[in-house]
């Protein structure tokens, strides 16, 4: 036990991902419900629900993490140039 | 080298210069799915007959993708010979682009997993991921609207595009796994950068990690150069 | 002449690569912070020589940085497009072989189309007639959202017109494969979906919906620049922001 601590202390913080999600949770916009005020929270990340753009939110602050190289995309090239069939028009 | 001079000597200028430009097309049209490309299928499939004068195609194409494109080509796994493109343009966090473009929300789940892998010293058992991303309402038993089959995107997507090493944990009974980093998120990832986002997370001064913060920021007599220590 | 690039055409051309398609002001709030970022001199009314340095490098990948107007409001654009068709661009993995199809045989009844559209219940029926495997009606209205999201459709209630960007990517494929079918604009001579038609049926030219509006505005009784007869349609307005973007 004592060791431990020590050894906690010399690697600095302990990392909970526990709370961890619960600040994941908040940054991406968590609508906590707000009608079950008297019920106690069960583990704390059971209620409420997150918005549409949830994960573009979190995304969008993640990016400057990322050094992805942005792809190229077409059309043109992708398939067989082939001309249309023949219409016959009745007119 | 000799005999790659050899070969250059028997093709016109004009010839290698196409032979380069397809070879930047190629990696170009197969980094789409970001899965990265084996050196036998591009010699295969594109240098062909010019396969004596690889080297120095390969030396152009890399030169061709850092003049125009601002990126660079890394080959990730000497032994397999895999590349990938990664950015060599900073990110200067003071002056956005002026448009807005559409973001990615498996660079979210990306961060995620990759910020908890970190935060634990390099390594976590799958249960540990699976539940964080339960209690972001991400069941990996469920189809997700943004992510579709999740199971399927972490441990196969964004293994074959070496986000993540998924390996079997040895010893194990039942069965076990763990996640790490793969190698395009040592090549594309900033530690500095996932551990100054966490900080802001937690409301916390970086430092107070000691070790991951050392790992972020390794001092500058290391001799192992960290792609993330830009800032 | 290929000339040496800076980070800020580089900078510039990923921001290309991300968006597919950008409007003249963001190209050219784009292009300044490019500039501003890496520190380099921008001239505000150089963006196009700026591009063309840009698009002298990428000509040997058969790629380019190409302008073009929209039907819809007129504007200018700027796209990144593919020119070449091999079996390396063949390799793309953005869409499936009978998506690909799909999308071809849509284009086909927008092109034949008198006004440039089809609709989204036209496009469910043509999935009988594949010849490579057929989509599942709830698949073809995902591959539709995708191709929308992707900007290579646009819809509007139910109907479909090829977007400004698969124009201007695809504008010499759609000459070259549907020659006797498709449209050219009388007034800026590109090709023509969204258009308004002479009604004499010795002249029938085409002009854009934004070109009429160019060309007839502040006249009250307007005439056909080829054949002179009375012009019948109603005149749109021409849409803001153009004068704006001149500055
Ligand atoms: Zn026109
Ligand atoms: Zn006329």
């Amino acid at each position: 036990g004592k060791e431990k601590a020590s050894q906690l202390i010399s690697e600095g913080s302990a990392f909970d991902s526990t709370v961890f999600a619960e600040h994941l949770l908040s940054f991406m916009g968590l609508n906590r419900l707000e009608d079950e005020d008297d019920e106690p929270p069960n583990g704390g990340a059971g209620d409420g629900y997150l918005p549409k753009d949830a994960w573009h939110r979190l995304a969008r602050r993640a990016e400057c993490c990322f050094r992805t190289a942005p792809s190229f995309h077409y059309m043109m090239g992708s398939f067989y140039a082939e001309p249309p069939p023949p219409k016959q028009r009745l007119e | 080298t000799s005999q790659v001079q050899k070969g250059l000597e028997k093709l016109s200028p004009a010839q290698v210069d196409q032979k380069t430009a397809e070879v930047v097309q190629y990696i170009l049209v197969k980094d789409q799915k970001k899965v990265p490309i084996r050196r036998a299928d591009l010699v295969k499939n594109i240098v062909k007959d010019y396969r004596t004068v690889y080297p120095e195609i390969i030396k152009r194409a890399s030169r061709i993708f850092e003049q125009v494109f601002g990126l660079k080509l890394v080959e990730i796994d000497p032994k397999n010979h895999l590349y990938i493109l990664v950015n060599n343009l900073d990110t200067p966090p003071s002056n956005p682009s002026p448009v807005e473009h559409p973001s990615n929300p498996k660079t979210g789940l990306l961060f995620v997993i990759l910020g908890v892998i970190f935060m634990k010293g390099g390594v976590v058992r799958d249960k540990l991921v699976w539940n964080i991303l339960k209690k972001l309402r991400v069941d990996s038993g469920l189809k997700h609207d943004e992510f579709g089959d999740v199971r399927k995107l972490v441990t196969d997507e964004f293994v074959r595009q070496r986000y993540l090493e998924y390996n079997r944990v040895a010893h194990t009974e039942p069965v076990e796994y763990e996640f790490r980093w793969g190698q395009r998120a040592d090549m594309e990832v900033s530690k500095a950068k996932i551990l100054e986002f966490m900080a802001e997370l937690h409301d916390q001064d970086p430092r107070s990690w000691t070790q991951q913060y050392k790992e972020a920021n390794p001092t500058h007599t290391s001799s192992q150069a960290s792609s993330s220590s830009h800032r | 002449m290929s000339r040496q690039l800076g980070d800020s055409h580089r900078r510039f051309l990923q921001n290309m690569m991300t968006l597919g398609i950008t409007n003249e002001q963001e190209a050219k709030a784009l292009y300044q912070n490019c500039c501003e970022t890496h520190k380099t001199q921008c001239a505000p009314d150089k963006l196009d020589e700026f591009i063309d340095a840009i698009n002298s490098r990428l000509q040997p990948m058969f790629m380019q940085i190409r302008k073009g107007m929209s039907e819809e409001n007129g504007h200018q654009y700027y796209a990144l497009v593919n020119m070449a068709e091999t079996d390396i661009t063949r390799m793309t993995s953005d869409y499936a072989d009978n998506e690909l199809e799909l999308f071809r045989k849509a284009m086909d009844l927008i092109v034949s189309s008198e006004n440039g559209k089809v609709s989204s219940t036209d496009i469910l029926n043509c999935t009988d007639t594949m010849t490579s495997k057929s989509l599942k009606k709830s698949e073809t209205q995902h591959l539709l959202t995708r191709l929308v999201q992707e900007k290579w459709l646009c819809e509007r209630r139910g109907e479909y017109t090829l977007s400004t960007r698969c124009i201007i990517e695809m504008e010499p494929y759609i000459r070259a494969m549907y020659q006797d079918q498709v449209k050219v604009c009388h007034i800026c001579h590109n090709i023509a979906f969204q258009c308004q038609i002479c009604e004499n049926p010795l002249c029938g030219i085409k002009i854009h919906n934004p070109c009429v509006a160019r060309y007839f505005k502040g006249r009250t009784d307007p005439h056909c620049p080829a054949c002179d007869d009375f012009w019948p349609h109603e005149i749109p307005e021409v849409r803001g922001l153009r004068s704006q973007s001149k500055r």
